[in-house]
């Protein structure tokens, strides 16, 4: 899910996120229409059907960039990784936690204010990129969360959902 | 001078030293005054006849040497690739860092880092419109724009989207990004962590272009040196590896080597002189002395060259000195002649009709250079002119005055006795001897199998084979253009030129699709015609029918109704804007691009189509002609310029030739003499080309030059052995003279012959091998036998 102020309506796509080695991190989106980006050694590959692929370098997006490195660290569950590059924070409870990951790296630090993780359990549910400029915030919903938000019916629905409430 | 009255007193030993230093003394304070008159320029077209062909103007004129040779390329090594893209970037900042300086040493450093907005200043943004191709086949229609803002939805869901946000507003239709993908070199390198890297993905690669031509030693030098700094300064504490090639680098680094083989040689050149001079006549003043009259030649020549010429030439000075070393020879033959009872001022009157002669017909023979047309070879012949003049009239006015006048007369030397009676028994060569001789070279000169001019160049500053791979290397990964073709296209203005070039794109597409070309690079590629672009100007929609198009494709889509407002202010910018030209791009990076490939003169301009691979030349060619354009070899070019030069030369030997058997004529009257003197000379010419051809030697213009400093020396050895004539002592002294002076000439090109640079081999080679046949010769030819009336 993601908000512009150029939208009248937040975006939502629907997809998977796959990592098929440790260099490389794929985000395939389903609906409402089908792209493929591949992140891999620096660089972004995004594939729609009917077009040229579009290359471009991280370095460009910087919240990209920590985005391949958090997001590969969190799936191959690589600790040190992330600590590398961010300040970690855990609050909440077992069943409802929170991790907020703050930049260290200031290039990164300038585009994102903080990566916000939330969870239940041993579940990871949802990923928010909080922009540092405007505050838009991506959310991205996994697991059951992206299950139940199949049902959720509007943005503030998707937001509580994320955020670790059941659904409503 | 008025030393005649009281010069023939002999001075004490003190007041001699003294007077010595004194000449020291002054030749230091002439030093301080030329020096900073001495303004070294390293520009090889000084040494170059005038240009003729097309070709030949390019290459003189506008480029030096072609696009590709003001290019250094670079990799760096040797750690992970993260790092070394950290350092790629850090590099490339720093070297455009310096550009805030007074001298800005690189054009362009490319690193495969997008141009990006940054390229764009933000007055010329509305100019996307114009530069971009999508209008040639689009219209801004609501169809149109509905297509792009639904791709824009998409983009705004992708992880592009923080990047291309900012731009939407103004520019939904990302006019931004094609112009900067258009931008990227067309066959660039694979690019990781935002950088180019190689195919194997270990190093990171660089394309750096200088300001300085590959020709420019200096430019060049100061360019690498930066570069350098540069590296140091970005990889300290990491194990990365520069790799630097390219035409400039290799002219710097063979320079270095050549300078430094240069003063080793000179080094042990100086130990050798006065070692010799000091065994010779057992005097430790004796160098001293005898090198005076060289200094003074040198600083007179430097002095007379700055002088009458913008800026010395650096070959002419390492060239120069290199001629006028023979200069030691004379004060060695006014040592060797001097002897008790006799008074200095005497010897010298004595010598001066023979040693006047031999520097007056070889002052004449350098002379002829001055009609050459050629700047560098007028600067050399000015500088051996009076620096041969020079070193004879301190000879013959100056030196009596300082040395030992009763020193040990060298006719005493027994061991010189032994050795005269020995050469005595040598036959003497008569004339059908010398002519069997002189036939049998020329046969060899010839017949020997092999190219008997070299015309390539490069051939005489050879780049080691590993870094030439090295650099071919780097040059297929970035795919950097070919420094020997270059496509022309002549037209009487910047927009012409412009518009000639467009249409050729089309068909330089089909030259890379057919693989016969890696790819191809021309400024108009950065910059359209001014006609094209108010093509494309005519077909932007005016502000209504934008406004109507736009807001029937928003309908009903994702996208507030305002969001477009800045795009339309833009459109209607671009639609009353005036064309872009070179004089808008000043200051921005992409002047840089375009002013390499757009080279404009009064009344003039030349669009330069840069290839890269190029496998077929010849259908290049065509290609080209179809077009009114040529493609240029430079390589050819710089071959037949050399050719051209060494014409002028070889005139300039001839006339030299003539001039020098006048002069000799003039000094000694006698058909007889004059034969038996010049004899030795052109014989010892004829063996040192047929020894070099013989051994497969491909000749030069360094060889031919050296040519006459032998013969210069020959005549002189040959004038003293006619002077000595049938008086024994006056026969040993001579000897004695012309020992010392062959050998300390020989020992000097000997050395330069064992030398790895082919331009200081070439010399040293030709002008040893003249010392010792002209030695011989002028014994077995010259020599009269004792007491005997030839």
């Amino acid at each position: 899910m993601r908000g512009s102020k150029l939208l009248k309506a937040p975006l939502r796509l629907t997809g998977e996120y796959r990592r098929p080695d440790a260099d490389t991190l794929v985000r395939e989106v389903r609906s409402p229409y089908a792209e493929t980006t591949t992140l891999r050694a620096g660089e972004a590959t995004i594939e729609r059907a009917g077009q040229s692929p579009r290359r471009f370098s991280l370095s460009r997006v910087p919240e990209l960039a920590g985005l391949q490195n958090s997001f590969g660290a969190l799936l191959g569950g690589d600790h040190a990784t992330i600590e590398a590059h961010y300040r970690l924070q855990a609050d909440g409870t077992r069943q409802r936690w929170t991790l907020t990951m703050t930049p260290k790296d200031a290039a990164l630090a300038s585009k994102v204010q903080a990566i916000v993780l939330n969870g239940r359990g041993s579940e990871l549910r949802c990923i928010q990129t909080r922009a540092a400029g405007n505050g838009d915030t991506q959310r991205t919903l996994l697991a059951g969360a992206a299950q139940e938000a199949a049902k959720a019916a509007d943005a503030a629905a998707l937001v509580a959902l994320c955020e670790g409430a059941p659904a409503r | 001078m008025s030393h005649d009255a009281a010069g023939e007193r002999p001075m004490s030993a003190t007041r001699r030293l003294a007077l010595a230093l004194l000449w020291l003394a002054l030749l230091a304070l002439l030093a301080l005054f030329v020096a900073p008159r001495v303004q070294l320029s390293g520009d090889l077209r000084k040494f170059m006849p005038a240009p003729q062909t097309p070709a030949q103007k390019l290459l003189i004129d506008e480029l030096g040497e072609g696009p590709g040779s003001r290019l250094l390329l670079l990799s760096l090594s040797g750690e992970a690739q993260e790092t070394l893209a950290a350092q790629s970037q850090a590099l490339r900042e720093r070297l455009l860092a310096a550009r805030v300086g007074v001298d800005v040493p690189f054009k362009l450093v490319a690193n495969g880092a997008d141009l990006g907005l940054d390229a764009i200043p933000p007055r010329l943004r509305p100019y996307r419109y114009l530069l971009s191709p999508t209008l040639d086949t689009q219209r801004f229609d609501s169809d149109f724009l509905r297509r792009e803002l639904d791709a824009r939805v998409q983009d705004l869901g992708s992880p592009a989207a923080a990047m291309i946000e900012p731009l939407l507003p103004s520019d939904p239709t990302l006019e931004t990004l094609k112009l900067a993908q258009a931008w990227q070199p067309a066959n660039a390198p694979q690019r990781l962590h935002g950088v180019w890297f190689d195919r194997a993905g270990r190093e990171a690669l660089l394309a750096i272009e200088t300001h300085a031509a590959g020709f420019d030693p200096e430019g060049q030098q100061a360019a690498v040196d930066a570069i350098h700094a540069a590296f140091d300064a970005v990889s300290a504490n990491t194990k990365t590896k520069l790799t630097l090639t390219g035409p400039g680098a290799f002219s710097v680094e063979i320079g270095g080597r050549t300078a430094r083989e240069a003063s080793l040689i000179g080094t042990i050149d100086s130990l050798v002189f006065v070692l010799l001079l000091w065994i010779a006549y057992r005097s430790w003043k004796a160098p001293l002395l005898g090198g005076l009259p060289l200094a003074s030649a040198g600083l007179a020549g430097l002095g007379a060259v700055a002088l009458a010429f913008d800026g010395v030439h650096g070959i002419t000075v390492a060239f120069g000195f290199t001629l006028i070393g023979v200069v030691q020879d004379y004060p060695i033959h006014l040592f060797s002649h001097q002897r008790a009872g006799v008074s200095p001022w005497a010897s010298a009157r004595a010598l001066w009709p023979t040693l006047g002669a031999g520097v007056a017909s070889t002052c004449i023979a350098y002379a002829t250079f001055l009609v050459s047309g050629v700047d560098g070879l007028q600067q050399l012949a000015v500088f051996t002119v009076v620096g041969l003049a020079t070193a004879a009239l301190a000879t013959r006015f100056l030196l009596p005055a300082l040395i030992d006048p009763s020193p040990r007369d060298a006719a005493d030397s027994r061991w010189l006795a032994r050795c005269w009676n020995a050469l005595a028994r040598w036959p003497r060569m008569n004339a059908t001897a010398a002519c069997i001789v002189a036939a049998i070279a020329a046969a060899v000169v010839a017949f020997a199998p092999g190219t008997f001019w070299q015309n390539d160049l490069a051939r005489l500053t050879p780049v080691p084979p590993a870094a030439l791979a090295q650099d071919a290397r780097l040059r297929g990964e970035l795919g950097a253009p070919d420094v020997r073709y270059v496509i022309a296209l002549e037209a009487r203005d910047a927009e012409h030129a412009l518009q000639s070039s467009e249409r050729m794109i089309a068909a330089l597409e089909g030259l890379r699709a057919q693989g016969v070309v890696g790819g191809f690079d021309l400024a108009a590629r950065y910059l359209p015609s001014a006609a094209t672009q108010r093509a494309r100007q005519a077909k932007l929609p005016g502000d209504a029918e934008l406004r109507a198009a736009l807001h029937d494709a928003m309908t009903g889509g994702a996208f507030n109704d305002d969001a477009f407002d800045d795009f339309v202010r833009d459109v209607a910018a671009a639609r009353v804007a005036s064309p872009l030209t070179t004089a808008d791009l000043a200051g921005t990076p992409l002047a840089a691009s375009t002013e390499g490939l757009l080279l404009q003169r009064e009344g003039h301009a030349t669009a330069l189509v840069a290839l890269s691979n190029l496998r077929d030349p010849a259908a290049v060619a065509r290609v080209a002609q179809a077009h009114g354009a040529q493609l240029l070899d430079l390589k050819q070019a710089s071959e037949s310029l050399v050719a051209q030069y060494r014409e002028r030369v070889l005139w300039a030997l001839a006339l030299a030739a003539v001039l020098l058997a006048a002069a000799v004529w003039f000094a000694l009257r006698s058909p007889r003499r004059v034969l038996r003197v010049l004899a030795p000379m052109a014989l010892t010419t004829l063996l040192i080309l047929a020894v070099l051809r013989g051994f497969g030697v491909e000749l030069n213009l360094f060889h031919l030059v050296s040519l006459i400093l032998a013969a210069g020396l020959g005549l002189d050895y040959a004038l003293f052995f006619d002077h000595a004539g049938d008086d024994r002592a006056e026969q040993l002294r001579t000897l004695h003279a012309v020992i010392v002076c062959s050998l300390t000439t020989l020992l000097v090109f000997a050395l330069l012959a064992t030398s790895s640079i082919p331009v200081l081999r070439a010399i040293g080679g030709t002008v040893a091998l003249g010392v010792a046949f002209n030695f011989v010769l002028a014994l077995l030819i010259v020599r009269e036998p004792v007491k005997e009336i030839a």
